[in-house]
């Protein structure tokens, strides 16, 4: 890992001097035993602080260690059911589909990781007290922890005459961590030989870049499956019995598809960066955008779901709906876009929205029948007619609205065509995914989704216009005021009334409505925190070169205070992954849910809850961690150059 | 004498121009408080008039009603032969005339200079971006600033982001130019920098009217001076007759005071 990390911070070195020398001043680091009394023991109060600190740190970890490591914990029940928690019951011979989903999600990470990247770098400095902390750390835990109770030959718990089980001396305890320890001494001395190689000031401006650090981690980590015995666990669902064989490699089925994924993930990474200087970097932004936006959705309802189509009704009816609504529509607003088309444009598209909006009303009474698509389709329509007025001119323009909305009705008609067609992916249970999958995509969707009618309610909320704004503001206090369990069973009770009858997953659908519905409120008022820090200046600036406020709004408003929100909005999306674990209150089968009563009611686990749940809280921090880092990097790369 | 005899009596040069901006009798309340009270002045084309005069006399209210950023009351105005009222069509179309330079800059923190200059004529000219581009350059090249094209505001000094925001209302080729005290928030070696553009300018034949208490400024380049007080205009008269004649005790108060 040093070698690699070498090279590269030697080609990074030219880049890091450049940085260092822009940055305005560097306080020198003092030597350490200088650090100390500054720091921690600068009077004999602070030091008694210190000391009690650290023994309290000392007395947690150790018992976080001897919890874990203890004879009592049933990691095999964790182990054999990793495949539960993170997709539930779905079929192994089907598992392919999955592989696939989360190979799309991401090659496409690794490609927008490429394409945006200034990732910046890590110093060696950094790395070396990091691998040294790692280290030391380590060894602190392999003393920390109480010597092991020895097991007898008969495999159970040796016992002293009280029944309290024996443990062994604290040499022999130290003696059979040996791996443990050579593993300390080796990140403790590489991390001293990366320290010793540089002088002090080159070793801070001499950096890694974060992206070959990401991947050389990650390499070694999929390395490891190949070699490290971490054990080989399954549930085999065909013959409904578990296998547990410790001592070798995991499955050849768990640890090729991590090394695809590797690759994946610095391949397309690498081609993302090819196209850094491409001339066609903006349409292939464009693109990745794109395929963020569509992809969840379509890995979830038709890669996973492998929808069985009816193709007598797809040609006779969604293939003819899908190409009117296309067509058609395209004509209209061709029309629309005409230079010189004055108020008629705005009188078209206001009737139009008010026959979408009536559809609904109609359908919600039962007046006539019509599609759903057809509806959705009608709203859509109207919302690009309003649009119209901003592409009226130049060919090209009339050109891109007519193309996108074709590109749209063509999406839209799929996608809703497969949702609405039946599974042909044989479940063992009633619900169709669950554990960690379900809680990513639930959490990405109304993420994603929420978004955009966050920032509409927050804009409503500070529209001149009075009806804009007492609706939002209305909205928003009275979802505010709610709490999201009851608007998550609100709307499993009632969105299955407006769905088609016999349409799949209606609980995922309204659990994704109400949960959305529910986040825009929130979203809107971060976003309002936004908007108010905008200057009236930049309105005033707007305004006297001649925009439209719908411009201004636009290219001016949003773009900053969105970006003076991102830390508000980072927590969002923290807590509303975290709280998809709510999810298992109106029947779903979440990550928490999984770990809590899915595993503790096999027969071989019966009970067994604490190390899925301990389990599960670790991989929610994980996440959650690495959210909020990246939104630090993010922060602290916006803040710079632009203001 | 009344301001209708000074505004006769003061340059017959523009006399047989075509009138730009005509205010007559504008008013404007905050409140209970009158900021302007009956302004009545016309502004020919290619004219520069300097509006001078001590602070909360109202100079800059009057200039912002003029594109509408602040909203008059009560009298009439004009501006290249459309009347201001509240039908937006009119403001959009007078707004994307009348250029507007501000104190503060008002720049776009986050786009590029370039992209600063170019998004109007982008989507409000609706011109090809490659057009919008050169033009952007040329003009930068105007202000003297080729070089900063592709960096943020923030990166320029207070002197060049001034320069800059002049380029972005010269980008919608404006018949008129409005100059709201644009030296005030610069630190005084950046006063030239942009006081040398605005120069070029005013020789280039614009219609300009620019608040500001630049006195050299307005004796070198401006065609007549306004001097207002208390939201009205006291006094109107060339350069010359302004500076060495004053007629009216407040402004010859005032010119005692800034000189």
């Amino acid at each position: 890992m040093s070698d690699s990390g070498q090279v590269s911070a030697d080609r990074e070195f030219q880049e890091g001097m450049e940085e260092e020398t822009a940055s305005p001043h560097e306080v020198p680091s003092l030597p350490m035993g200088q650090w100390l009394r500054k720091n921690l023991f600068s009077n004999w109060a602070n030091g008694i602080l210190t000391l009690l600190g650290a023994l309290a740190a000392l007395v947690a970890l150790r018992g976080v260690l001897n919890f874990v490591f203890s004879e009592n914990r049933q990691w095999d029940a964790v182990r054999t059911n990793l495949r539960a928690l993170m997709t539930l019951s779905y079929p192994e011979s089907q598992y392919i589909r999955v592989w696939v989903a989360l190979g799309f999600i991401v090659g496409l990470a690794g490609l927008s990781a490429g394409i945006w990247a200034n990732w910046g770098g890590v110093s060696v400095k950094r790395i070396s007290t990091w691998l040294m902390g790692t280290g030391a750390f380590l060894a602190v835990c392999v003393i920390a922890r109480e010597p092991s109770v020895i097991i007898g030959t008969d495999g159970k718990v040796v016992r002293t005459v009280e029944g309290s089980p024996q443990r062994e001396s604290f040499m022999d305890a130290m003696v059979d961590r040996s791996s443990w320890w050579i593993a300390a001494v080796l990140l403790l001395a590489v991390g001293a030989g990366l320290w010793s190689r540089f002088s002090g000031p080159v070793r801070r401006r001499v950096e890694v870049p974060v992206t070959s650090v990401v991947c050389v981690g990650l390499g070694l980590a999929v390395l490891s499956l190949w070699i490290a015995p971490y054990g080989h666990y399954a549930f085999i669902s065909a013959t409904k019995s578990y296998v547990a064989e410790s001592g070798r490699t995991v499955a050849f089925s768990t640890k090729l598809p991590w090394t695809v994924m590797w690759i994946l993930l610095c391949g397309f990474f690498l081609v993302g960066r090819s196209f850094q200087r491409s001339r066609y970097l903006g349409l292939i932004k464009g693109s990745s955008n794109l395929l963020w936006l569509i992809s969840p959705l379509t890995l979830f309802w038709v890669v996973l779901r492998d929808p069985a189509l009816d193709y007598g009704h797809v040609i006779s009816t969604d293939l003819p709906m899908g190409l009117a609504f296309g067509l058609l529509g395209g004509a209209l607003l061709w029309g629309l876009t005409r230079t010189g088309i004055g108020e008629a444009g705005r009188i078209t598209a206001t009737l139009l929205l008010g026959f979408a909006v009536f559809n609904w009303v109609a359908a919600f009474f039962g007046w006539y029948p019509m599609l759903q698509k057809a509806r959705i389709s009608f709203l859509l329509l109207a919302l690009a007619a309003l649009l119209a007025p901003n592409f009226i001119g130049e060919l090209a323009k009339r050109r891109q609205l007519v193309l996108g909305w074709i590109g749209v009705t063509a999406l839209v008609h799929y996608l809703a065509t497969m949702i609405n067609t039946p599974s042909t992916v044989e479940l063992q249970s009633t619900e169709f995914l669950g554990g960690l999958g379900l809680t990513l995509f639930v959490a990405l969707i109304v993420v994603l989704l929420s978004f955009p009618l966050g920032v509409l309610l927050a804009l409503g909320r500070t529209s001149k216009f009075p009806i804009f704004r007492m609706l939002s503001t209305s909205y928003i206090e009275v979802i505010r005021g709610v709490p999201l369990i009851s608007v998550l069973i609100f709307f499993s009770v009632m969105v299955p009334l407006f769905l088609p009858d016999g349409m799949e997953l209606a609980e995922l659908a309204a659990v994704l409505t109400g949960y959305t519905l529910f986040s825009a409120a929130y979203l809107a008022e971060n976003v309002r925190g936004g908007l108010q820090s905008i200057t009236k200046g930049q309105y005033e600036a707007a305004d006297a070169i001649g925009l439209t406020s719908a411009q201004r709004t636009g290219f001016i408003v949003l773009p900053q205070a969105l970006t003076v929100s991102i830390p508000q909005l980072v927590g969002q999306v923290i807590s509303t992954f975290k709280e998809t674990s709510l999810l298992a209150i109106i029947g779903l089968f979440d990550f928490l849910r999984v770990a809590n009563s899915v595993i503790p009611a096999q027969s071989e686990f019966m009970g067994v809850k604490r190390e899925g749940i301990l389990l599960v809280a670790m991989i929610y921090f994980f996440f959650n961690f690495t959210i909020s880092k990246y939104s630090q990097r993010l922060e602290r790369r916006v803040g710079l150059g632009e203001r | 004498m009344s301001i209708d005899d000074a505004t006769t009596a003061a340059n017959d040069r523009l006399a047989d121009r075509d009138d730009m901006i005509v205010c007559v009798g504008v008013d404007k309340f905050y409140g209970d408080f009158q900021a302007l009270k009956g302004v009545t002045a016309t502004i020919k084309e290619g004219e520069v008039a300097v509006v001078c005069g001590p602070s909360g006399s109202g100079k800059s209210t009057w200039i912002r009603c003029i594109n509408r950023l602040e909203v008059h009351q009560a009298g009439d105005i004009v501006v290249d032969g459309i009347e201001l009222t509240n039908d937006l069509r009119n403001i959009e179309k007078i707004r994307s005339e009348v250029g507007m330079v501000f104190q503060q800059f008002n720049l776009f923190p986050h786009l590029t200079v370039l992209d600063n200059i170019t998004l109007a004529p982008i989507w409000v000219r609706k011109k090809p971006r490659a057009e919008a581009e050169a033009m952007a350059r040329a003009l930068l090249d105007r202000v003297g600033i080729p070089e900063q094209a592709e960096k943020f505001p923030g990166q320029l000094s207070g002197g060049q982001q001034q320069r800059v925001a002049i380029a972005r209302s010269l980008a919608m080729e404006p018949r008129v130019m409005l100059f709201d005290e644009p030296t005030s928030a610069l630190d005084p070696e950046m006063i030239k920098e942009v006081l040398d553009v605005m120069k070029e300018l005013a020789r280039s034949g614009i219609t300009m009217m620019v608040v500001t208490h630049e006195m050299g400024f307005a004796r070198e380049v401006a065609d007549r001076i306004m001097f207002m007080e208390g939201g009205e205009i006291v006094e109107v008269g060339t350069p010359e007759h302004f500076f060495t004649n004053p007629t009216e005790d407040r402004t010859k108060l005032f010119l005692s005071q800034i000189l």
